[in-house]
């Protein structure tokens, strides 16, 4: 297998009340094609950024990215707009929708900006919707619908262009069981795609269905679990409490 | 009152906080005060010096006038009945002084480009005991012969005493130049005026200059009865049917005010643009309100779960608005009092220098009734929608989400429109207010331009027309008269598109900022920052559309009442026209861009956390 992600000594800094804290602190990261990995930890420990650094959505203050084999920490934010579109999709945990756009359109969306025909655009979006389950309420604005009917329309806008990568941040949060089956069936699917799934989650659940799980805490990784079929949702909650729990 | 010490605190607070929006409002208003504050003390700057003029020259207090054309020697009988009743009226109650009657002959004088018509009054030397002309340079009449000048013809002329004139084609001796009240000043008060002894006059006739009436000054014991006392004497303004001979009794307040026409064309004209912009400033300062109550609002929320009442809200809202109406009231009269004196010095009507009327609190009040106005106008709706608002919406900032897909954005995504444009009508209608406030906002200065244009083109049609015979002087005046109106017009234009521009600006940062976390969910899922700008651009430029759709018909509207008079009818150029067309929205959205690149600079993260 090619590695998809490889992070070297990602740092990123904000500073607050005077003093620099560092969010993410030195993380070296690699996931394969296929593989999908989770990422658990207390609130505040720095996984969301962590995504948002694999992502592009905030820059690095140190350290080495590369997606798909290139190297993409010193992209311009135009460069990162046209990659992202191909190479990465995202699951936001408040869903992150356009506001003036359908379900439908929101979908369609990142495949629009690919340039992929509307007509095309349209029967992948709906075809996503359908899967989801959410297909009846393709012509809604986000408003009109449901925390879980937005968490399923977001992430089938992650999966629309099939990217090297999906960034998922709690993508399970607000939806109940049957849904989140639904969900997890097609992360699996992804896998199999070949394509590499981060997974940021509080649901041991979730966490367990992925190949690798890295805890992280104070902006570091400081143990990975390599899942294999034998992984259990009591030994990941085991896991967590010797964390000191997770917020 | 202890309400009203609350309004003042958080209104102080809130100026602190927010400085730069405090100031643009204040600048906003003080461009509009500012130009009234002008208007309002360039008129009536020239009654001062007319004042002086009047008094030491023992100005009439009414005066009566018989004029028959030149060329028409009118009924002998009648005139020679007009002089003997304007004798009897020279000794009429209430008369305390008479001068004249002064006869009136015709002719004309050489002036640069050509001839003027020119009246010489007949006089002896003097002295009168009504208006004494005030010499200013030379001596007045006596031996020797030759003619003492009106101050304006002799400016006009640039002579002096000892230069010579030619009247009737010979030239003829300057004694000196003097001032006087019963005629406006030359060139803009026509015919052009010397003073001759009968000697002179003599010489005059034999070169061919006719007899076209006299004037008799009256002064009275009670000059503020002059009105009355025309009025009782109505009857000789009879005119003779069979004649062409006209006689009117006029009194000392309506030569004032007809003395000085091109200052109060201009005060009028300045009066006139000080209202357009502002109409204008309501537009402004009503988008800066929103504005402000939008970032306030949370804090308005906050404010009534604590239990402040509705009423006490929209006290700090009137208490924060009117201090900076006072602010700019008194800028605005500031700026009047310093810039009037350079407006009216251009005047070529007024008898020495112009001087501001005193600020008389009339005066203040129009320039603050204007000032407050707009701010009542402009916190009327932003203070009833932050009452109406319930405490739990008010207390979740930024703009209400849309209920219904935009009809528009279906229509232009079905037309194949390029993804940014159809995002950018998707959110355009957002916050139509605030459209609609933009568009007014800039059409009124579309509607200028175009006025603008129209009013250029007519006066390089003035310029090209040759005078008229014997108004070689006073029609080049009159041009140049229009010249300074049409820079007022410009510099409104100017400064309505200035004010535009900054309600653009304003309206562009809110759009910007209320659409910052749809932008930045776009620029996560793929679309560059140059789309998003696109998108931005092109949700606003609805409010350019309007402008210029419905801005430049209203110019040429506009421009429909103002022709006539002196003017020649023109029509804007097509060319002209699709210049604005063109011009104004790609200025439009390159404004409006500026806050959109801003924006699409941060990185996405940061922006997406940003509610």
């Amino acid at each position: 297998m090619s590695a998809v992600v490889e992070a070297r000594g990602l740092v990123r800094r904000y500073l607050a009340d005077g003093s620099s804290i560092r969010a993410v602190d030195g993380v070296d990261l690699v996931v394969e094609a296929g593989e999908t990995v989770s990422v658990m930890g207390p609130s505040g420990c720095g996984k969301s950024t962590l995504l948002h650094l694999l992502g592009g959505l905030e820059r690095p203050d140190a350290g080495e990215l590369r997606l798909g084999g290139r190297r993409v920490d010193g992209f311009s934010e135009t460069a990162w707009a046209v990659f992202r579109r191909r190479n990465v999709g995202f699951v936001f945990q408040a869903f992150h929708l356009v506001d003036e756009l359908t379900a439908v359109e929101n979908v369609e969306l990142p495949a629009l900006l690919l340039g992929v025909s509307r007509r095309a655009a349209r029967r992948r979006a709906m075809d996503l919707l359908e899967r989801l389950a959410v297909a009846g309420r393709a012509g809604q604005l986000p408003d009109r619908l449901s925390g879980g009917e937005r968490q399923r329309v977001a992430v089938a806008r992650a999966l629309v262009n099939e990217p090297l990568v999906v960034l998922a941040d709690e993508p399970t949060g607000n939806l109940d069981s049957r849904a989140t089956g639904e969900i997890l069936k097609l992360f699996a699917e992804l896998r199999q795609a070949g394509q590499a799934l981060l997974i940021v989650t509080h649901d041991a659940r979730v966490a367990s269905t992925a190949d690798r799980l890295l805890r992280m805490r104070d902006g570091a990784i400081v143990a990975q679990t390599r899942l294999g079929s034998g992984a259990s949702a009591a030994g990941i909650l085991a896991g967590l409490a010797d964390l000191g729990g997770e917020g | 009152m202890r309400s009203l010490r609350l309004a003042a605190r958080l209104a102080r607070g809130n100026l602190r906080r927010r400085p730069a929006q405090a100031l643009l409002l204040l600048l906003a208003l003080t461009i509009a005060t500012g130009v009234l504050g002008v208007a309002a003390s360039v008129y009536g700057s020239a009654d001062a010096p007319w004042d002086r003029v009047w008094r030491a020259t023992r100005g009439f207090h009414v005066s009566l006038g018989v004029y028959h054309p030149p060329d028409e020697p009118g009924n002998r009988a009648f005139v020679q009945e007009l002089r003997r009743r304007a004798a009897r009226l020279a000794t009429a109650p209430g008369v305390v002084g008479a001068g004249g009657p002064w006869t009136h002959l015709y002719g004309s004088i050489a002036v640069p480009g050509g001839e003027e018509d020119l009246t010489a009054e007949i006089r002896d030397p003097g002295p009168y005991a009504v208006d004494q002309p005030l010499v200013t340079s030379g001596r007045w009449l006596g031996e020797g012969g030759g003619v003492v000048l009106e101050s304006g013809l002799a400016a006009t002329l640039d002579v002096g005493p000892g230069d010579t004139v030619t009247i009737q084609g010979r030239p003829v001796p300057v004694r000196g130049v003097a001032s006087t009240v019963s005629r406006g000043r030359f060139p803009l008060s026509r015919p052009a005026q010397v003073w001759v002894t009968s000697e002179t006059a003599r010489q005059l006739r034999d070169l061919g200059m006719t007899e076209e009436g006299f004037e008799l000054q009256l002064r009275l014991a009670d000059p503020g009865d002059a009105a009355g006392f025309v009025a009782a004497h109505r009857s000789l303004e009879a005119t003779d049917p069979s004649s062409s001979v006209i006689s009117y009794l006029e009194t000392w307040q309506q030569r004032r005010a007809d003395s000085h026409s091109d200052i109060d064309i201009l005060a009028g004209t300045l009066f006139a643009a000080g209202g357009l912009i502002a109409i204008l400033t309501v537009a402004t300062a009503a988008v800066l309100i929103a504005g402000r109550m939008a970032t306030q609002v949370r804090q308005v929320g906050t404010l009534k779960a604590v239990g402040v009442t509705p009423r006490q809200i929209v006290l700090v809202l009137l208490v924060e608005h009117l201090a900076i109406a006072a602010g700019a009231t008194l800028l605005g009269l500031g700026i009047g009092r310093l810039l009037a004196p350079r407006v009216a010095e251009t005047s070529v009507t007024v008898l020495g220098t112009p001087e501001p009327p005193p600020l008389t609190w009339g005066r203040v009040a129009i320039v603050a009734a204007v000032a407050f106005t707009v701010v009542l106008l402009g916190t009327i709706r932003p203070a009833l929608r932050g009452i109406r608002q319930s405490t739990l919406r008010s207390l979740v900032a930024g703009p209400r989400p849309p209920r219904r897909p935009g009809r528009l954005g279906r229509l232009a995504a079905s037309l194949g429109l390029p993804l940014p444009g159809v995002l950018g009508l998707r959110s355009g209608w957002r916050r139509p207010g605030r459209l609609l406030v933009n568009a007014a906002g800039l059409l009124l200065g579309v509607a200028m331009i175009v006025v603008a244009l129209a009013l250029r083109d007519s006066l390089d049609l003035l310029s090209l027309r040759p005078a008229e015979p014997g108004h070689a002087a006073s029609d080049a005046a009159v041009a140049v008269l229009y010249d300074q109106i049409r820079a007022v017009i410009f510099a409104t234009a100017g400064l309505l598109l200035a004010l535009a521009t900054i309600n653009a600006i304003i309206v562009a940062t809110f759009a910007a900022r209320d659409a910052a976390r749809n932008h930045a969910v776009l620029r996560a899922v793929g679309a560059t920052p140059r789309q998003t700008v696109i998108a931005l651009v092109v949700s606003q430029l609805g409010a350019c559309a309007v402008a210029v759709v419905v801005g430049i018909p209203l110019g040429l509207g506009l421009w429909s009442l103002m022709e006539g008079g002196d003017l020649p009818e023109v029509g804007v150029s097509t060319s002209s026209l699709l210049l604005v067309a063109v011009a104004v929205p790609v200025a439009f959205a390159a404004i409006v861009s500026v806050p959109a690149r801003l924006l699409a600079r941060h990185p996405v993260a940061p922006l997406l956390t940003y509610e």
